[in-house]
């Protein structure tokens, strides 16, 4: 049995540490303090350099 | 995101922040406070028919205080999870209000106004911070003239502006502009309702009010109460009216601003707030100036650097690129001042340092690159997890082991740590997560850990 990880932040970063995480087989804890996951990424139309879209 | 919300392996607790952490690596016990949404999150299904039904208007943080939402809202159109809030500051019931509209609109009877802060407590082996960064506050620079200026905005409110789900639908429209539409519809709310009122007394005396009201300033119906009263009323019609009239004019110029600016380094490499380079706005000035042209092929775009700092995979090619393909000048330059000339443009003061001469130039709007700042309430979480900050109050890591905290079994990923771009926020984040899952797997592991 592994140990649950909390992650702090459900931004990019705290997305992605968590399906890492989640894809291991870690029960992962992901906490935001808004009411949806996405952070400022989610506020961007586009990402650079490709022009692809950030949602 | 949408991955996030459906791993079995994720439990997402959106809306909660931290209370309280003890223990050490490999167990730590954590207090989580979910905060009250006043509704309930196993019956709302996202339809949002409570928000289209709620009287109150709240500027839309997300869109950068850009448009309005209601006070029962989900965060974003494609938010995970989907569960509406209930904004507790500014709606009508919570505040001792008669209202509850939203609880008579929905359907799945989620909604309920008695719901409270609920406290979890929770065993993990590892914690991983990926708190952010909040964006610093231009108006602290007072030669910019962001907020007295409407058409200077910043970055990620230009971002707003540019996205076809934004307050704008992807239209370059100034804030300026929009301003007078916004005052050109309450001006037209007003003048309907007066008009109403002229109607019954029109139908009443059977004659129109201008020809009435002519007449009337002519001396006629001098004794007569009643016609004074809609004398009275249609002069204040006139009032609304009148200026309307101008407004709407003046509206019919107005097209999407098409001469851009954009200015590098706000707040960063500045000495007066934060000396270090935040890393992304050069990229990000490049991409929005490009995505702008890409909206209105005849945009034109000044950057205005000290240096453009394209570093990074493919970063460099997307400069020439911008150059090339999308009319993105590069300016070598310092901006010392923004002031305001006719049409509420903006007007860029600066050194054009090749050709060493101060110059001026005119913009339809002005887009600041507001720099990368450490998240507000971060020292009150770094205390609670017990770890150190740096001396911009971002988490102290060290250059061998740049995810570790101060704190055994405590790691960080993303701007929390320093400014980055995506790139590299995905990049930490997937290496916090193996260092976490160290932990989670093997804790005999981390009691050694191999430096290179």
């Amino acid at each position: 049995m592994s140990k649950d990880i909390l992650v702090i932040g459900g931004g990019i970063a705290g997305m992605q540490s968590s399906l890492d995480l989640a894809d291991m087989g870690i029960k992962v804890h992901l906490i935001e303090k808004l009411p949806s996951i996405g952070g400022k990424m989610a506020q961007l139309d586009k990402t650079f350099p490709t022009n692809d879209c950030a949602i | 995101m949408l991955d996030v919300g459906r791993h079995p392996n994720i439990e997402l607790l959106a809306y909660t922040e931290v209370e309280k952490v003890e223990g050490e690596a490999e167990n730590f016990k954590v207090t989580l406070r979910r905060k009250a949404r006043y509704v309930e999150e196993d019956r709302c299904t996202g339809c949002g028919a409570c928000a289209e039904k709620c009287p109150t208007a709240v500027p839309d943080a997300f869109n950068e205080g850009l448009g309005y939402r209601s006070a029962i809202y989900s965060y974003f159109a494609q938010g995970i999870p989907s569960t509406h809030t209930i904004d507790p500051d500014h709606c009508r019931q919570l505040n001792g209000k008669k209202c509850g509209i939203c609880a008579k609109t929905c359907q799945a009877e989620a909604i309920n106004f008695e719901q409270k802060d609920r406290i979890i407590e929770l065993n993990v082996g590892a914690i991983i911070i990926a708190a952010g960064y909040d964006i610093f506050d231009p108006s602290l620079i007072p030669e910019y003239r962001y907020r007295e200026i409407a058409n200077v905005v910043t970055a990620i409110e230009f971002e707003r502006l540019l996205s076809a789900s934004g307050p704008t639908g992807g239209h370059m429209d100034r804030p300026s502009d929009r301003a007078v539409e916004a005052e050109i519809e309450a001006l037209e709310k007003k003048a309907k309702k007066s008009q109403k009122a002229l109607d019954k007394l029109e139908k009443k005396f059977d004659e129109p009010s201008a020809a009435f009201y002519r007449k009337y300033q002519a001396g006629e119906y001098k004794d007569d109460e009643d016609r004074k009263k809609w004398a009275d009323k249609y002069a204040a019609h006139l009032t609304v009216t009148e200026p309307l009239e101008e407004l709407k004019k003046k509206a019919e110029a107005f097209t999407v601003a098409k001469r851009l600016a954009f200015i590098q380094c706000v707040g960063s490499r500045d000495f007066r707030f934060y000396p270090f380079c935040s890393g992304y706005c050069c990229m990000h000035s490049i991409k929005e100036a490009m995505i702008a042209q890409e909206h209105v092929p005849e945009t034109t775009s000044t950057i205005f650097g000290m240096d453009i700092r394209a570093v990074g995979k493919g970063f460099e090619e997307y400069k020439i690129r911008g150059g090339n393909n999308s009319n993105i000048t590069y300016v070598r330059g310092r901006v010392a001042e923004i002031t305001e000339g006719p049409d509420n443009n903006p007007v860029v003061i600066y050194e054009d340092t090749r050709e060493r001469k101060v110059k001026r130039q005119e913009f339809d709007m002005v887009v600041l690159a507001t720099a990368c700042a450490p998240i507000k309430g971060i020292a009150g979480l770094a205390k609670t997890l017990g770890i150190e900050l740096d001396n911009y109050n971002f988490i102290k890591t060290s250059p061998l082991s740049p995810v570790d905290t101060t704190t055994p079994g405590i790691f960080v990923c993303g701007c929390a740590e320093s400014p980055m771009d995506v790139p590299e926020s995905v990049a930490q984040a997937s290496s916090a997560a193996e260092r976490a899952a160290e932990i989670a797997f093997q804790p005999e592991l981390e009691k050694e850990k191999a430096v290179a």
